[in-house]
C-alpha cells in the first residue's frame, strides 16, 4: 500500500468518526470543509502527488479521487440521515388545535345595510343602477308628481314631518322615481335605497325613521309579470331558494294596477300556527308595488302610450327583521355591540 | 271596518268557513285585519214570558212561565229584576251551550228551573249597549221558539276589513258583498233601492247648495214618526259592527250607512226653519254638535244650515238644536255628496272624526244618496212613518265611458285574455260593457268613482282573474345611462370602515337640540326629536358612553343645515371611538394617531390619496388634539379627541374621539399606475435631532426631503422624546431618510453628503441641531 493510500485510509476513518459525531447540518459542513474543503486535508495529500515518480502519479490521482468519492458518499448519507431525522422530529409535534384564537379586531356592516346591499347587488346583476337622493324633499316630489295632489286622502296616510308649507322629510323613497325620470330618458332601471320618515310612535314594530328600497323599471314592453319575476328573485336572494311571492290587490295613487307584496314566511314556511314572524298566516308583508300610473309617466314628460313601467317600495327594516329573525325593530337603532357583532359582517 | 259575515250572507251565498271568506277578501284587495270570533252558542230560543211571579221561597228570585213554542211552557227561575210578563227574551233550554256554561236542569229554592233566561253578556254582546240591568229584550219580530242565535246573526264571525282609500263604495256591507259575489261568480241579492214615496210633502222642504264642495243634496220628509227602540235584529247588527244602538231613528241612519256606505242624517223637522242648505260657515258662527260640545266655526268648515243658523257640520256631525228626540214626530232626512278634501278640512278644523266623516272624506259617490234614501224610507215606513217624495239639489253626473282593448290588458298584465272574458269580469262588478267591436266601451257603475282610466279597468280585470294568475317573468333590462357612483362610494366607505375595525350603526336623524342654522320640524312627535341633525358624532358619542367600554362606531348618513332659508343636505361618514385608558405624557396621544391612520387609510382606499393633516380648532373637540385632513385644497375630514368637559358631561369612563368625512367632497378615485422598482439597492440614514417642541413632524419630513432632493424616496419621523435629558422647550426626534437611484447604486459618500445637506437645512429652517 502506498503512502498516499494509507494516509487516505486514515483520513477516511477520521472523517467517518467526525461524520458520525456530527449531530446537525452545521457540524457536518464543518467536517466536510476540514477534510474535503479547498484547504482541507485531502487537498494536502493531493499536493503531495507532485513528489511521486511521474509513473505513479496517475494511479495516485485515481486513488485520491476514489477516496474522495467514498468520503462524499459518507457525508451525503449522513446528511440524508440527519434530514430524515429532522422530518421525523417535526412530524412528532402535537399542538392543541382547540386552543382559542385571538380574533382579529374587525368591524361590522349594519344588518340594514347588508339587506340593502344584497338587494341592490341582485338588481345590479340584472342591469339596474342604484341611485341615492335627498331626505328633505318638496311636496312636489313626494306627492304632486306622484299623482297625489293637495287634498288627496292618500297624503294623510303618509303622516309626514313637515319643515314648512312645502318641504318635508320624505315619507317614502318614491321621489327618486320622479328625480331619475326627469334627469334621464327611458329606459330607466333603478333601485333607490334610503332613509325615510313618518310620524309613527316608536314601539317594537315601528320607528319614525326607517329605510326603503325603491325600484323602478320603465321601458317598452314592461308588464306586471316582470314585476313578479324580479321580486320573486329578490325574495329568493334575500331569504332562500324556495321563497314564493304573492301579490294582493291594493291602492297607491302612483301605480295602477297596484299590489301588496307578500312572501312565504321563511321561519315557519307556513307550517306553524303560532309563528312569531307571520302570526301563523304563513305570509310576510313586504310592501307595495304596481305598474307606474300613466299620470306619473306624463308628469315627467314620458309618452305613456309608448312606455310602461313598474315600481315597488319595500321597507328594509322589515326585510332585515325577517331575514335575521330580529324580535324588536328598535334594536336596529340601539348601537348594541352584541347585536352589531351577531348580525354584522365586514362585507 | 267591522262586517258581520251573517249580514254579508243576506246578499250573497258564501262558504261556511270564515277563514276562506277572509282569504278571498284579501286576494280582492281587502285585507282582513282580524277575524273576530263568535263563541259557540247553541240551544237558545226565542221565548215569551207568559207569567212572571215572585219566587215563593226567595225574595230575590222570579219564577217565569215561558212559552217557547212547545206544547208545554217551561218554568224558569231567574234572579234578573227586569223581567215582566209579555216580554220576548232569549231562553237557553236544558242542554244549551253558552260561553263557559252548559245549561242543566236545577232546583232553585224548591222550584225546578228548566232553563235560563239570557242576559246580553251571556250571548257575548256588550251589556252596556243592550240591557245592562238584566235579561236581553227581544221583540215581536222574532218567531217564538225560533233559534235566537240564527235569527239574530250571532253565530257567524265578524270580519274587521281594511278598505283602501279609493274604495269608499266598499266601506259597506253591500259593497263587500258585491265584490265577493263577483269573485265567486254567484248572484248578488240586493234589496230594492227604488224610493216608493211619490207624494210631495206640503209644503215641500226646500233644499239648496251654496258651496262648490257639495255636488248633490237630497232631502226627504217623514211624518208620523215614532222614536222608540229598534228591533233586536237591527240592534245586534249595529253592535256587531261596533256601532252603539241608540233610538229607532238614529239606528236607521247608521244601519243604512253600514249597509250602503252612504252616511245619512236626520233632523227634527220642527226645529228646522225654512229649508236646508249646504254652505260655508260664517266667520263668527258657533254650533253645539251632538256630542254636546259648542264649537266656534270658520269659513273653512262646510255646514248644513237652515235659514237662520248652522244645524250641523256637513258630513261630520249634526247639531243638538235639531236633534231627533223622543218627542219628534216629523223628520227631514239628509243624504248628500261632498268633496272629500273639504270634509277632511272641516273635520280637522272641528277636531272630529266620525263614521260619517271617514266615508265622506273619501268622496262618497252622489249616486249612493238616492239609493240610501230609498232604503231608509223603506225602513221608516216599516216603522209606521209616512214618507214624502224626496227633493234634491245639484246633480249626479254620470261617469265617463272608457275604451278598452284586449291589447291594453295584455300590455299591462303580460297575459292574453279573450274579450268575452274581459267583458264578463267587468260586468260582474257592475260595469255596462258594449263589446260589439274590438274596442270595448265600458261604463263604470255609478258607485265606482275610482274607475276613470283604462288602467283602472285593467286592475279590475286582474283582481277578478286573481293576481295569483299573473305569471312571473324576468325582464331583460336594456342598457341605460344612470350611474351608481354615489351608492358605490357609500358601500365602499362602509366596507373600508368595517375592515378598519369600526362597527356600523344607525342613530336617529332627529335630535332634541339644535343650534344656529339647524332645521326644525313643524310637527315633531316630541321635543326630543324637533331638530334635523347637523352632526352625527353627538349621537355616536352618547351611544359609546352608554356602551361603557372601548368600542368603535361609525354611521353614514345625511346632516342638515339651513343656509339662507335653503335646506342644505350633506352625506357624511362619522366615526366615534371609545379608547383605552392610557397613561401618556401631555404631548402624546397614540389613539389620536391611530384614528389619523385609520382616516388616512380610508381616504387612500376611497380616493387613492391619503390627504394631508393640519391642526384645526372645532367646538366640542380638544383644542390641542384636533386635525383636519385635506386632499389638494379641499377639506374632506376633521377628527380629534373629544373636549374633556364634553367627555365628562357624557359620563364617559374612556377617552372619546370623533371624526367625520365629507363623502360629497371625495373626488374620483385615482387609478393607481404601476412603477417598477429600481434595479439598484436603496440605502438609508437616520438623524437624531433636537428641535423646539412647536416644530411639527411634517415640517421636519418636508425639509429633509427637500434638502436631499430627487434621490430621497421616503422620509419618516419615527420617534419622539421629551424629558430631563432634553433642553427645556425642546424635544428629540428621529427621522429616517431612504435614498435610491434608478441609474446606479448610491454610494456611502453620496448618502452622507445628502444627510449633511438635510442637517444644514433643518438647522437653518427649523433651528434643529443634530444630536450625537
Ligand atoms: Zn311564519
Amino acid at each position: 500500500m502506498t503512502d498516499v493510500a494509507s494516509s487516505l485510509e486514515a483520513l477516511a476513518k477520521r472523517l467517518a468518526a467526525a461524520v458520525e459525531a456530527a449531530n446537525d447540518e452545521q457540524a457536518l459542513e464543518a467536517a466536510r470543509v476540514r477534510y474535503l474543503g479547498r484547504n482541507g486535508e485531502v487537498t494536502a495529500i493531493r499536493r503531495s502527488i507532485g513528489r511521486l515518480a511521474p509513473a505513479d502519479r496517475p494511479g495516485a490521482g485515481k486513488t485520491i479521487n476514489d477516496a474522495v468519492a467514498a468520503m462524499e458518499r459518507v457525508l451525503d448519507e449522513r446528511r440524508a440521515g440527519l434530514a430524515a431525522r429532522d422530518v421525523e422530529a417535526a412530524l412528532a409535534h402535537r399542538i392543541d388545535v382547540t386552543f382559542p384564537a385571538q380574533p382579529p379586531a374587525l368591524g361590522t356592516i349594519h344588518p340594514i345595510r347588508r339587506v340593502i346591499d344584497d338587494a341592490c347587488a341582485y338588481f345590479e346583476r340584472h342591469g339596474f343602477a342604484v341611485v341615492l337622493g335627498p331626505e328633505v324633499e318638496p311636496d312636489y316630489y313626494n306627492f304632486d308628481a306622484l299623482n297625489i295632489p293637495p287634498g288627496h286622502p292618500a297624503r294623510e296616510g303618509f303622516d309626514s314631518f313637515w319643515i314648512d308649507d312645502t318641504l318635508l322629510l320624505r315619507p317614502h323613497t318614491s321621489p327618486m322615481q320622479i328625480r331619475t325620470m326627469q334627469m334621464h330618458k327611458p329606459p330607466i332601471a333603478i333601485v333607490a335605497p334610503g332613509r325615510c320618515y313618518r310620524r309613527d310612535a316608536v314601539d317594537a314594530r315601528h320607528l319614525f325613521q326607517f329605510h326603503q328600497i325603491e325600484g323602478l323599471l320603465v321601458d317598452r314592453g314592461i308588464h306586471f309579470g316582470h314585476l313578479k319575476g324580479m321580486l320573486t328573485g329578490l325574495c329568493r336572494t334575500l331569504f332562500g331558494a324556495y321563497q314564493e311571492v304573492r301579490f294582493r290587490p291594493s291602492y297607491f295613487p302612483f301605480t295602477e294596477p297596484s299590489a301588496e307584496v307578500d312572501t312565504t314566511c321563511p321561519k315557519c314556511t307556513g307550517h306553524a300556527s303560532a309563528c312569531s314572524m307571520c302570526g301563523g298566516s304563513g305570509w310576510i308583508e313586504l310592501g307595495g308595488a304596481g305598474m307606474v300610473h300613466p299620470n306619473v309617466l306624463r308628469e315627467v314628460g314620458y309618452d305613456a302610450d309608448a312606455v310602461c313601467g313598474w315600481a315597488f317600495g319595500f321597507g328594509a327594516e322589515r326585510l332585515a327583521l325577517v331575514r335575521y329573525d330580529v324580535d324588536d325593530i328598535r334594536r336596529f337603532v340601539d348601537s348594541d355591540p352584541d347585536f352589531l357583532e351577531q348580525l354584522g359582517t365586514i362585507s | 271596518m267591522k262586517v258581520p259575515i251573517s249580514w254579508l250572507r243576506e246578499f250573497v251565498e258564501l262558504p261556511a268557513e270564515s277563514n276562506a271568506i277572509a282569504q278571498r277578501l284579501a286576494m280582492l284587495g281587502f285585507p282582513v285585519e282580524e277575524i273576530v270570533r263568535r263563541p259557540v252558542i247553541e240551544g237558545v230560543v226565542v221565548g215569551r214570558l207568559a207569567e212572571v211571579d215572585r219566587h215563593p221561597n226567595a225574595d230575590r228570585l222570579f219564577v217565569c212561565v215561558v212559552d217557547v213554542g212547545d206544547d208545554a211552557p217551561l218554568t224558569i227561575a231567574t234572579a234578573a229584576t227586569n223581567v215582566a210578563a209579555g216580554q220576548i227574551v232569549p231562553v237557553a233550554r236544558i242542554g244549551a251551550r253558552l260561553p263557559n256554561l252548559r245549561i242543566e236542569r236545577r232546583t232553585m229554592r224548591g222550584i225546578v228551573s228548566e232553563g235560563m233566561l239570557c242576559s246580553p253578556d251571556e250571548l257575548a254582546l256588550d251589556p252596556q249597549w243592550f240591557d245592562a240591568d238584566g235579561i236581553m229584550q227581544l221583540d215581536e219580530s222574532l218567531p217564538i221558539g225560533g233559534d235566537a242565535v240564527a235569527l239574530l246573526g250571532l253565530r257567524d264571525d265578524v270580519l274587521d276589513v281594511e278598505i283602501t282609500s279609493n274604495r269608499v263604495d266598499a266601506m259597506s256591507v253591500i259593497g263587500l258583498a258585491r265584490e265577493l259575489a263577483a269573485s265567486y261568480g254567484v248572484p248578488l241579492r240586493l234589496p230594492s233601492f227604488v224610493n216608493a214615496a211619490k207624494k210631495p210633502a206640503e209644503p215641500a222642504p226646500r233644499v239648496g247648495i251654496a258651496s262648490a264642495d257639495c255636488s248633490y243634496f237630497v232631502v226627504q220628509r217623514f211624518d208620523h214618526v215614532h222614536v222608540g227602540r229598534s228591533c233586536a235584529r237591527v240592534r245586534v247588527r249595529l253592535a256587531l259592527c261596533g256601532v252603539r244602538p241608540l233610538s229607532s231613528i238614529v239606528d236607521v241612519s247608521n244601519y243604512v250607512m253600514l249597509e250602503t256606505g252612504e252616511p245619512l242624517h236626520f233632523y227634527d223637522a220642527g226645529s228646522v226653519q225654512g229649508g236646508l242648505v249646504a254652505r260655508d260657515a260664517l266667520p263668527d258662527e258657533v254650533l253645539t254638535t251632538l256630542d254636546g260640545v259648542t264649537r266656534a266655526l270658520d269659513p273653512k268648515v262646510l255646514v248644513i244650515a237652515d235659514e237662520s243658523r248652522a244645524l250641523g257640520v256637513a258630513g261630520v256631525m249634526g247639531g243638538s238644536s235639531s236633534e231627533v228626540g223622543e218627542r219628534t214626530t216629523s223628520i227631514l232626512l239628509e243624504a248628500a255628496a261632498f268633496a272629500g278634501a273639504r270634509i277632511r278640512r272641516s273635520a280637522q278644523f272641528v277636531g272630529l272624526r266620525t263614521e260619517a266623516s271617514s266615508r265622506h272624506e273619501r268622496s262618497v259617490p252622489p249616486a249612493l244618496a238616492d239609493a240610501a234614501c230609498a232604503r231608509a224610507a223603506q225602513m221608516l215606513v216599516e216603522l209606521g212613518a209616512v214618507a214624502y217624495a224626496p227633493v234634491c239639489a245639484g246633480s249626479v253626473h254620470s261617469a265617463p265611458r272608457l275604451s278598452l282593448t284586449q291589447h291594453d290588458v295584455e300590455r299591462t298584465l303580460g297575459q292574453v285574455l279573450a274579450p268575452g272574458r274581459i267583458a264578463s269580469h267587468l260586468r260582474a262588478l257592475g260595469c255596462e260593457v258594449d263589446d260589439r267591436s274590438e274596442v270595448l266601451q265600458v261604463l263604470p257603475p255609478a258607485w265606482r268613482a275610482d274607475l276613470t282610466i283604462p288602467a283602472d279597468l285593467v286592475e279590475e280585470i286582474a283582481r277578478m282573474e286573481g293576481y295569483d294568475a299573473i305569471e312571473a317573468v324576468v325582464p331583460a333590462v336594456t342598457a341605460h345611462d344612470v350611474s351608481s357612483r354615489e351608492y358605490e362610494r357609500e358601500r365602499q366607505a362602509a366596507r373600508v370602515m368595517a375592515a378598519l375595525g369600526y362597527h356600523e350603526t344607525i342613530t336617529y336623524s332627529l335630535r332634541a337640540r339644535g343650534g344656529e342654522g339647524s332645521v326644525a320640524l313643524r310637527n315633531p312627535l316630541s321635543e326630543e326629536q324637533r331638530y334635523l341633525r347637523s352632526a352625527i358624532e353627538p349621537a355616536l358619542l352618547d351611544d359609546l358612553a352608554r356602551i361603557g367600554r372601548p368600542f368603535r362606531l361609525f354611521e353614514i348618513g345625511h346632516v342638515f343645515a339651513s343656509e339662507g332659508g335653503i335646506v342644505v343636505e350633506v352625506p357624511l361618514l362619522s366615526m366615534a371611538v371609545a379608547g383605552e385608558q392610557t397613561n401618556e405624557p401631555a404631548w402624546s396621544d397614540a389613539q389620536f394617531i391611530r384614528l389619523k391612520g385609520d382616516l388616512q387609510a380610508f381616504l387612500r382606499e376611497l380616493t387613492g390619496n391619503a390627504g394631508s393633516v393640519r391642526p384645526v380648532q372645532r367646538a366640542g373637540l380638544h383644542p390641542g388634539k384636533t386635525a383636519g385632513l385635506s386632499i389638494g385644497d379641499v377639506d374632506v375630514a376633521l377628527f380629534g379627541r373629544v373636549e374633556p368637559r364634553a367627555e365628562r358631561d357624557r359620563g364617559a369612563s374612556f377617552p372619546l374621539y370623533a371624526g367625520s368625512v365629507r363623502l360629497d367632497r371625495l373626488g374620483d378615485t385615482l387609478r393607481p399606475r404601476y412603477r417598477p422598482p429600481s434595479r439598484f439597492p436603496s440605502t438609508y440614514r437616520d438623524l437624531a435631532l433636537a428641535v423646539g417642541v412647536e416644530v411639527s413632524a411634517e415640517s421636519v419630513e418636508a425639509a429633509t426631503a427637500h434638502a436631499i432632493g430627487d434621490i430621497c424616496t421616503a422620509v419618516r419621523v419615527f420617534d419622539e422624546y421629551r424629558g430631563p435629558q432634553i433642553e427645556q422647550g425642546h424635544k428629540s426626534i428621529a427621522v429616517r431618510a431612504v435614498m435610491q437611484r434608478f441609474d446606479g447604486t448610491i454610494t456611502d459618500e453620496e448618502a452622507d453628503a445628502a444627510v449633511a445637506r438635510a442637517a444644514a437645512t433643518l438647522h437653518e429652517r427649523l433651528g434643529a441641531t443634530v444630536r450625537v
